[in-house]
Protein backbone atom coordinates (compact mmCIF):
# COMPACT_ATOMS: atom_id res chain seq x y z
CA UNK A 1 0.00 0.00 0.00
CA UNK A 2 1.03 3.42 -0.66
CA UNK A 3 0.04 6.86 1.08
CA UNK A 4 0.48 10.28 -0.70
CA UNK A 5 -0.36 13.21 1.25
CA UNK A 6 -1.29 16.37 -0.10
CA UNK A 7 -3.21 19.65 0.58
CA UNK A 8 -5.61 21.54 -1.35
CA UNK A 9 -8.52 24.23 -0.75
CA UNK A 10 -7.18 23.37 3.43
CA UNK A 11 -8.42 20.44 2.77
CA UNK A 12 -6.04 16.83 3.06
CA UNK A 13 -6.04 14.53 0.75
CA UNK A 14 -4.91 11.83 1.43
CA UNK A 15 -4.16 9.19 -1.81
CA UNK A 16 -4.01 5.48 -1.20
CA UNK A 17 -3.29 2.89 -3.64
CA UNK A 18 -3.67 -0.76 -2.90
CA UNK A 19 -5.42 -2.83 -0.49
CA UNK A 20 -6.22 -1.54 3.01
CA UNK A 21 -6.54 -4.91 4.76
CA UNK A 22 -5.42 -6.28 7.97
CA UNK A 23 -1.83 -6.28 7.10
CA UNK A 24 -1.78 -2.55 5.61
CA UNK A 25 -4.36 -0.96 8.42
CA UNK A 26 -1.92 0.05 11.11
CA UNK A 27 -0.07 2.23 8.58
CA UNK A 28 -2.91 3.99 7.21
CA UNK A 29 -4.70 4.36 10.47
CA UNK A 30 -1.04 6.05 11.77
CA UNK A 31 -1.31 8.11 8.76
CA UNK A 32 -4.58 9.55 9.08
CA UNK A 33 -4.37 10.16 12.89
CA UNK A 34 -1.39 12.08 12.61
CA UNK A 35 -3.02 14.48 10.35
CA UNK A 36 -6.00 14.47 12.55
CA UNK A 37 -3.66 15.26 15.02
CA UNK A 38 -2.00 18.22 13.97
CA UNK A 39 -5.42 19.83 13.31
CA UNK A 40 -6.06 18.74 9.95
CA UNK A 41 -9.65 17.73 10.20
CA UNK A 42 -11.07 18.35 6.63
CA UNK A 43 -9.79 14.88 4.86
CA UNK A 44 -10.43 13.53 1.62
CA UNK A 45 -9.54 9.72 0.90
CA UNK A 46 -8.51 9.41 -2.51
CA UNK A 47 -9.68 5.72 -3.54
CA UNK A 48 -9.02 5.73 -7.06
CA UNK A 49 -6.34 3.24 -7.03
CA UNK A 50 -7.49 1.26 -3.88
CA UNK A 51 -7.90 -2.19 -5.00
CA UNK A 52 -8.98 -3.81 -2.02
CA UNK A 53 -10.59 -3.18 1.00
CA UNK A 54 -11.55 -5.54 4.14
CA UNK A 55 -13.42 -4.95 7.67
CA UNK A 56 -9.58 -3.97 9.12
CA UNK A 57 -9.87 -1.60 6.29
CA UNK A 58 -13.05 -0.13 7.33
CA UNK A 59 -12.55 -0.37 10.74
CA UNK A 60 -9.45 2.30 9.69
CA UNK A 61 -12.02 4.65 8.09
CA UNK A 62 -14.09 4.22 10.90
CA UNK A 63 -11.69 5.24 13.49
CA UNK A 64 -10.95 7.92 11.47
CA UNK A 65 -14.15 9.22 10.65
CA UNK A 66 -14.97 9.85 14.64
CA UNK A 67 -11.39 11.18 15.39
CA UNK A 68 -12.12 13.69 12.54
CA UNK A 69 -15.66 14.61 13.65
CA UNK A 70 -14.76 15.14 17.30
CA UNK A 71 -12.63 17.66 16.17
CA UNK A 72 -14.75 19.60 13.70
CA UNK A 73 -13.98 18.36 10.73
CA UNK A 74 -14.81 15.40 8.56
CA UNK A 75 -13.69 12.57 6.62
CA UNK A 76 -15.03 12.01 2.74
CA UNK A 77 -14.09 9.26 -0.10
CA UNK A 78 -13.15 10.32 -3.22
CA UNK A 79 -13.18 8.44 -6.61
CA UNK A 80 -14.09 4.50 -5.28
CA UNK A 81 -13.61 1.90 -7.72
CA UNK A 82 -17.01 -0.67 -8.13
CA UNK A 83 -15.14 -3.04 -5.40
CA UNK A 84 -14.70 -0.88 -3.18
CA UNK A 85 -17.67 0.50 -3.44
CA UNK A 86 -19.78 -2.83 -2.85
CA UNK A 87 -17.93 -3.45 0.49
CA UNK A 88 -18.65 -0.04 1.95
CA UNK A 89 -22.12 -0.60 0.54
CA UNK A 90 -22.90 -3.48 1.94
CA UNK A 91 -21.22 -2.60 5.73
CA UNK A 92 -23.24 0.32 5.96
CA UNK A 93 -20.63 3.07 5.15
CA UNK A 94 -21.80 5.13 2.11
CA UNK A 95 -24.86 5.91 4.52
CA UNK A 96 -22.62 7.38 7.26
CA UNK A 97 -19.69 8.64 4.72
CA UNK A 98 -20.22 11.11 2.15
CA UNK A 99 -19.10 9.92 -1.21
CA UNK A 100 -17.98 12.07 -4.45
CA UNK A 101 -16.85 10.77 -7.95
CA UNK A 102 -13.60 12.79 -7.75
CA UNK A 103 -11.35 14.49 -5.37
CA UNK A 104 -12.53 18.11 -6.80
CA UNK A 105 -16.21 17.36 -5.51
CA UNK A 106 -14.76 16.46 -2.40
CA UNK A 107 -12.42 19.10 -2.09
CA UNK A 108 -15.37 20.96 -2.86
CA UNK A 109 -17.55 19.93 -0.68
CA UNK A 110 -15.71 21.19 2.61
CA UNK A 111 -16.55 24.98 1.54
CA UNK A 112 -20.10 25.40 2.80
CA UNK A 113 -18.23 24.08 6.35
CA UNK A 114 -17.72 26.20 9.12
CA UNK A 115 -15.21 25.45 12.03
CA UNK A 116 -11.59 23.81 12.24
CA UNK A 117 -9.74 23.67 9.26
CA UNK B 1 -2.73 -11.63 14.59
CA UNK B 2 -2.46 -15.06 16.00
CA UNK B 3 -4.22 -18.06 14.21
CA UNK B 4 -4.88 -19.66 17.26
CA UNK B 5 -8.13 -20.81 17.97
CA UNK B 6 -10.40 -21.87 15.03
CA UNK B 7 -8.23 -20.34 12.43
CA UNK B 8 -10.16 -20.07 9.44
CA UNK B 9 -14.34 -20.23 9.26
CA UNK B 10 -16.65 -19.95 6.45
CA UNK B 11 -20.09 -18.80 6.72
CA UNK B 12 -22.06 -19.29 4.39
CA UNK B 13 -25.55 -16.87 4.25
CA UNK B 14 -28.87 -17.61 2.98
CA UNK B 15 -29.86 -17.36 -0.68
CA UNK B 16 -31.89 -20.51 -1.78
CA UNK B 17 -30.27 -22.12 -4.79
CA UNK B 18 -27.97 -19.19 -5.22
CA UNK B 19 -26.06 -20.87 -2.35
CA UNK B 20 -24.68 -23.34 -4.58
CA UNK B 21 -22.23 -20.73 -5.28
CA UNK B 22 -20.42 -22.20 -2.10
CA UNK B 23 -19.49 -25.44 -3.90
CA UNK B 24 -16.86 -22.82 -6.17
CA UNK B 25 -15.98 -21.53 -3.26
CA UNK B 26 -15.31 -24.93 -1.95
CA UNK B 27 -13.23 -26.14 -5.06
CA UNK B 28 -11.50 -22.90 -5.35
CA UNK B 29 -10.07 -23.14 -1.29
CA UNK B 30 -9.38 -26.80 -2.36
CA UNK B 31 -7.04 -25.70 -5.72
CA UNK B 32 -5.29 -23.42 -3.31
CA UNK B 33 -4.96 -26.29 -0.27
CA UNK B 34 -6.80 -23.65 1.87
CA UNK B 35 -8.41 -25.53 4.56
CA UNK B 36 -11.72 -24.66 6.62
CA UNK B 37 -11.55 -25.07 10.41
CA UNK B 38 -15.09 -24.56 10.68
CA UNK B 39 -18.35 -24.36 8.89
CA UNK B 40 -21.39 -21.99 9.86
CA UNK B 41 -24.70 -21.89 7.54
CA UNK B 42 -27.83 -20.42 7.61
CA UNK B 43 -30.74 -21.37 5.69
CA UNK B 44 -30.14 -22.57 1.73
CA UNK B 45 -26.36 -22.08 2.84
CA UNK B 46 -27.11 -24.87 5.66
CA UNK B 47 -26.92 -27.69 3.15
CA UNK B 48 -23.71 -26.89 1.74
CA UNK B 49 -21.93 -25.90 4.92
CA UNK B 50 -23.11 -29.90 6.20
CA UNK B 51 -21.85 -30.83 2.74
CA UNK B 52 -18.55 -29.77 3.69
CA UNK B 53 -18.25 -30.52 7.38
CA UNK B 54 -19.21 -33.77 6.32
CA UNK B 55 -16.38 -34.27 4.26
CA UNK B 56 -17.99 -34.28 1.04
CA UNK B 57 -16.14 -32.96 -1.91
CA UNK B 58 -17.11 -30.09 -4.52
CA UNK B 59 -18.11 -32.92 -6.86
CA UNK B 60 -19.95 -34.52 -4.47
CA UNK B 61 -22.10 -31.34 -2.83
CA UNK B 62 -23.28 -30.54 -6.58
CA UNK B 63 -24.49 -33.93 -7.10
CA UNK B 64 -26.53 -33.71 -3.70
CA UNK B 65 -27.61 -30.24 -4.58
CA UNK B 66 -28.80 -31.23 -8.29
CA UNK B 67 -30.72 -34.18 -5.99
CA UNK B 68 -32.14 -32.26 -3.34
CA UNK B 69 -33.03 -28.76 -4.64
CA UNK B 70 -35.99 -29.26 -7.12
CA UNK B 71 -39.20 -27.62 -8.22
CA UNK B 72 -41.16 -30.45 -7.20
CA UNK B 73 -40.27 -29.50 -3.49
CA UNK B 74 -42.29 -26.64 -3.46
CA UNK B 75 -45.00 -27.98 -5.74
CA UNK B 76 -47.77 -29.78 -3.56
CA UNK B 77 -50.06 -26.79 -1.93
CA UNK B 78 -51.09 -28.14 1.66
CA UNK B 79 -54.80 -26.35 0.70
CA UNK B 80 -55.80 -27.33 4.05
CA UNK B 81 -53.32 -25.01 5.76
CA UNK B 82 -54.72 -22.78 3.13
CA UNK B 83 -58.33 -23.27 4.43
CA UNK B 84 -56.71 -22.74 8.01
CA UNK B 85 -56.10 -19.46 7.37
CA UNK B 86 -58.71 -18.50 5.50
CA UNK B 87 -61.29 -19.63 8.42
CA UNK B 88 -59.01 -19.75 11.31
CA UNK B 89 -61.40 -20.11 14.44
CA UNK B 90 -63.69 -22.64 12.26
CA UNK B 91 -60.83 -24.64 11.37
CA UNK B 92 -58.30 -23.85 14.23
CA UNK B 93 -54.90 -22.15 12.61
CA UNK B 94 -51.42 -22.94 14.14
CA UNK B 95 -48.29 -21.74 14.81
CA UNK B 96 -46.75 -25.16 12.11
CA UNK B 97 -48.36 -23.11 9.26
CA UNK B 98 -46.76 -23.45 5.80
CA UNK B 99 -48.65 -23.82 2.65
CA UNK B 100 -46.27 -25.52 0.72
CA UNK B 101 -46.44 -29.31 1.79
CA UNK B 102 -42.99 -30.33 3.73
CA UNK B 103 -42.66 -34.05 2.71
CA UNK B 104 -40.77 -33.80 -0.26
CA UNK B 105 -37.73 -31.92 1.13
CA UNK B 106 -38.15 -33.98 4.50
CA UNK B 107 -37.43 -36.95 2.30
CA UNK B 108 -34.87 -35.36 0.10
CA UNK B 109 -33.00 -33.99 3.24
CA UNK B 110 -33.22 -37.26 4.51
CA UNK B 111 -31.78 -39.24 1.18
CA UNK B 112 -28.99 -36.36 1.56
CA UNK B 113 -27.76 -36.60 5.01
CA UNK B 114 -30.03 -39.57 7.26
CA UNK B 115 -29.32 -39.79 10.62
CA UNK B 116 -25.91 -38.37 10.05
CA UNK B 117 -25.65 -36.00 13.36
CA UNK B 118 -23.08 -33.18 14.14
CA UNK B 119 -20.92 -35.56 15.73
CA UNK B 120 -20.46 -37.12 12.52
CA UNK B 121 -18.76 -34.02 10.63
CA UNK B 122 -15.04 -33.79 10.31
CA UNK B 123 -14.87 -30.37 11.11
CA UNK B 124 -17.30 -28.46 13.95
CA UNK B 125 -20.74 -27.54 11.77
CA UNK B 126 -23.09 -24.86 13.10
CA UNK B 127 -26.49 -24.24 11.30
CA UNK B 128 -28.49 -21.09 11.92
CA UNK B 129 -32.27 -20.86 12.75
CA UNK B 130 -34.73 -18.21 14.07
CA UNK B 131 -36.88 -19.06 17.10
CA UNK B 132 -40.68 -18.64 16.20
CA UNK B 133 -41.54 -17.69 19.24
CA UNK B 134 -39.12 -15.55 20.45
CA UNK B 135 -37.41 -13.79 17.30
CA UNK B 136 -33.99 -15.08 18.40
CA UNK B 137 -31.44 -16.87 16.61
CA UNK B 138 -30.96 -20.24 17.07
CA UNK B 139 -27.18 -21.99 16.52
CA UNK B 140 -27.77 -25.92 16.03
CA UNK B 141 -24.69 -27.56 16.57
CA UNK B 142 -25.93 -31.18 18.31
CA UNK B 143 -28.51 -33.97 16.77
CA UNK B 144 -29.42 -34.96 13.64
CA UNK B 145 -28.57 -32.98 10.44
CA UNK B 146 -31.36 -33.01 8.46
CA UNK B 147 -33.44 -31.78 11.55
CA UNK B 148 -31.21 -28.64 11.66
CA UNK B 149 -31.17 -28.18 8.27
CA UNK B 150 -35.10 -28.42 7.95
CA UNK B 151 -35.40 -25.97 10.49
CA UNK B 152 -33.18 -23.91 8.77
CA UNK B 153 -35.05 -23.72 5.61
CA UNK B 154 -37.95 -23.20 6.95
CA UNK B 155 -39.34 -20.61 4.77
CA UNK B 156 -41.82 -18.46 5.98
CA UNK B 157 -45.78 -19.43 4.52
CA UNK B 158 -44.13 -21.86 2.03
CA UNK B 159 -42.82 -24.59 5.17
CA UNK B 160 -43.68 -25.07 8.52
CA UNK B 161 -41.81 -24.43 11.40
CA UNK B 162 -39.56 -27.24 12.43
CA UNK B 163 -38.67 -28.09 16.57
CA UNK B 164 -35.09 -28.77 17.20
CA UNK B 165 -34.07 -29.48 20.39
CA UNK B 166 -36.96 -28.36 22.41
CA UNK B 167 -37.30 -24.91 20.07
CA UNK B 168 -39.74 -24.39 17.29
CA UNK B 169 -37.66 -22.93 14.73
CA UNK B 170 -38.06 -21.13 11.59
CA UNK B 171 -35.91 -20.03 8.50
CA UNK B 172 -32.43 -18.56 9.56
CA UNK B 173 -32.72 -15.52 7.27
CA UNK B 174 -34.79 -14.16 9.55
CA UNK B 175 -32.83 -13.45 12.59
CA UNK B 176 -29.19 -12.88 10.27
CA UNK B 177 -29.22 -13.87 6.69
CA UNK B 178 -25.22 -13.94 6.93
CA UNK B 179 -24.36 -15.24 10.91
CA UNK B 180 -20.81 -14.09 10.94
CA UNK B 181 -21.40 -14.30 14.53
CA UNK B 182 -21.79 -17.47 15.31
CA UNK B 183 -18.04 -18.14 13.74
CA UNK B 184 -16.87 -15.00 15.90
CA UNK B 185 -18.15 -16.24 19.17
CA UNK B 186 -16.93 -19.54 18.39
CA UNK B 187 -13.46 -17.99 18.26
CA UNK B 188 -12.36 -17.89 14.09
CA UNK B 189 -9.83 -15.35 13.36
CA UNK B 190 -9.98 -15.15 9.17
CA UNK B 191 -14.07 -15.47 8.38
CA UNK B 192 -14.65 -15.64 4.48
CA UNK B 193 -18.05 -14.36 4.33
CA UNK B 194 -20.35 -15.79 1.61
CA UNK B 195 -23.41 -13.78 1.16
CA UNK B 196 -26.36 -13.12 -0.99
CA UNK B 197 -28.67 -10.31 -1.82
CA UNK B 198 -32.41 -11.33 -2.32
CA UNK B 199 -33.71 -10.11 -5.43
CA UNK B 200 -36.50 -7.67 -6.18
CA UNK B 201 -39.29 -8.59 -7.87
CA UNK B 202 -39.02 -7.29 -11.19
CA UNK B 203 -43.24 -6.61 -11.52
CA UNK B 204 -45.47 -6.77 -8.38
CA UNK B 205 -48.60 -8.71 -9.76
CA UNK B 206 -49.66 -11.11 -7.06
CA UNK B 207 -49.95 -10.53 -3.49
CA UNK B 208 -47.00 -13.20 -3.39
CA UNK B 209 -44.94 -10.91 -5.02
CA UNK B 210 -45.39 -8.38 -2.69
CA UNK B 211 -44.78 -10.57 -0.01
CA UNK B 212 -41.08 -11.32 -1.81
CA UNK B 213 -40.86 -8.08 -2.51
CA UNK B 214 -40.92 -7.14 1.31
CA UNK B 215 -39.23 -10.03 2.18
CA UNK B 216 -36.42 -8.89 0.37
CA UNK B 217 -36.45 -5.16 1.70
CA UNK B 218 -36.20 -6.23 5.05
CA UNK B 219 -33.76 -9.21 4.61
CA UNK B 220 -31.27 -6.85 2.74
CA UNK B 221 -31.41 -4.05 5.11
CA UNK B 222 -30.71 -6.83 7.47
CA UNK B 223 -27.91 -8.46 6.07
CA UNK B 224 -26.28 -4.99 5.71
CA UNK B 225 -26.75 -3.97 9.08
CA UNK B 226 -25.65 -7.36 10.43
CA UNK B 227 -22.69 -7.33 8.27
CA UNK B 228 -21.66 -4.06 8.99
CA UNK B 229 -21.98 -4.87 12.63
CA UNK B 230 -19.86 -7.86 12.74
CA UNK B 231 -17.54 -6.81 10.66
CA UNK B 232 -16.50 -3.90 12.57
CA UNK B 233 -16.94 -5.62 16.16
CA UNK B 234 -14.16 -8.79 14.71
CA UNK B 235 -10.92 -8.41 15.76
CA UNK B 236 -9.36 -9.76 12.94
CA UNK B 237 -10.67 -10.24 9.32
CA UNK B 238 -14.04 -10.91 7.84
CA UNK B 239 -13.84 -11.58 4.11
CA UNK B 240 -16.70 -10.81 2.45
CA UNK B 241 -17.23 -12.90 -0.83
CA UNK B 242 -20.83 -11.88 -2.67
CA UNK B 243 -20.85 -13.28 -6.26
CA UNK B 244 -22.71 -10.75 -9.11
CA UNK B 245 -24.32 -13.13 -10.88
CA UNK B 246 -24.28 -12.86 -14.63
CA UNK B 247 -27.95 -13.77 -14.58
CA UNK B 248 -30.98 -13.27 -12.73
CA UNK B 249 -31.02 -16.67 -10.44
CA UNK B 250 -34.73 -17.14 -9.23
CA UNK B 251 -35.24 -19.41 -6.47
CA UNK B 252 -35.70 -22.88 -7.89
CA UNK B 253 -33.25 -22.45 -10.82
CA UNK B 254 -31.36 -25.63 -10.47
CA UNK B 255 -30.45 -25.83 -14.04
CA UNK B 256 -28.16 -22.60 -13.33
CA UNK B 257 -25.99 -24.50 -10.23
CA UNK B 258 -22.96 -25.29 -12.98
CA UNK B 259 -23.26 -21.16 -13.53
CA UNK B 260 -23.53 -20.71 -9.95
CA UNK B 261 -20.73 -23.00 -8.84
CA UNK B 262 -17.96 -21.27 -11.44
CA UNK B 263 -19.20 -17.68 -10.06
CA UNK B 264 -18.85 -19.08 -6.88
CA UNK B 265 -15.40 -20.09 -7.72
CA UNK B 266 -14.71 -16.80 -9.37
CA UNK B 267 -16.00 -14.52 -6.51
CA UNK B 268 -13.53 -16.29 -3.88
CA UNK B 269 -10.61 -16.25 -6.64
CA UNK B 270 -11.12 -12.29 -6.92
CA UNK B 271 -10.42 -12.72 -2.63
CA UNK B 272 -7.29 -14.72 -3.06
CA UNK B 273 -4.89 -12.89 -3.44
CA UNK B 274 -5.27 -11.42 0.04
CA UNK B 275 -5.98 -14.32 1.59
CA UNK B 276 -3.01 -15.58 0.31
CA UNK B 277 -0.90 -12.89 1.85
CA UNK B 278 -2.81 -13.44 4.82
CA UNK B 279 -2.27 -16.04 5.37
CA UNK B 280 1.68 -16.32 4.74
CA UNK B 281 1.80 -13.38 6.96
CA UNK B 282 0.37 -15.34 10.02
CA UNK B 283 1.64 -17.90 11.68
CA UNK B 284 -0.33 -21.63 11.76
Amino acid sequence: MQISISQQDHVTIVAVAGSIDALTADTLVTALLDEVAAGRTRLVAHFGAVEYTSSAGLRVLLSTLKEARQRGGDLRIADIRPNVRQVLELSGFTSILKCFADVDSAVASFANMGGNK
Amino acid sequence: MSRAGNGIALVIGSGGVKCAAAIGLQRCLARESINIDLVVGCSGGSIYAAAIALGKNAEEAAALSTALWTRDVTAQPDRAALMRMLFPKLLGFTERFGLKKDHVVWERLMTAFGELTFADCKIPLFITATDFRTGEQVTISEGRIADAVRASIAIPFAFAPWEVNGRLCIDGFLSDPLPVGVAIREGAQVIIAMGFESPYQERVTSGGRFAFQLSSIMTNNLLKASFAFHGLAHHSEVIAVIPQFSQRIRLFDTGKIPLLIDEGDAAMGEQLPYLRRLLAAVPA
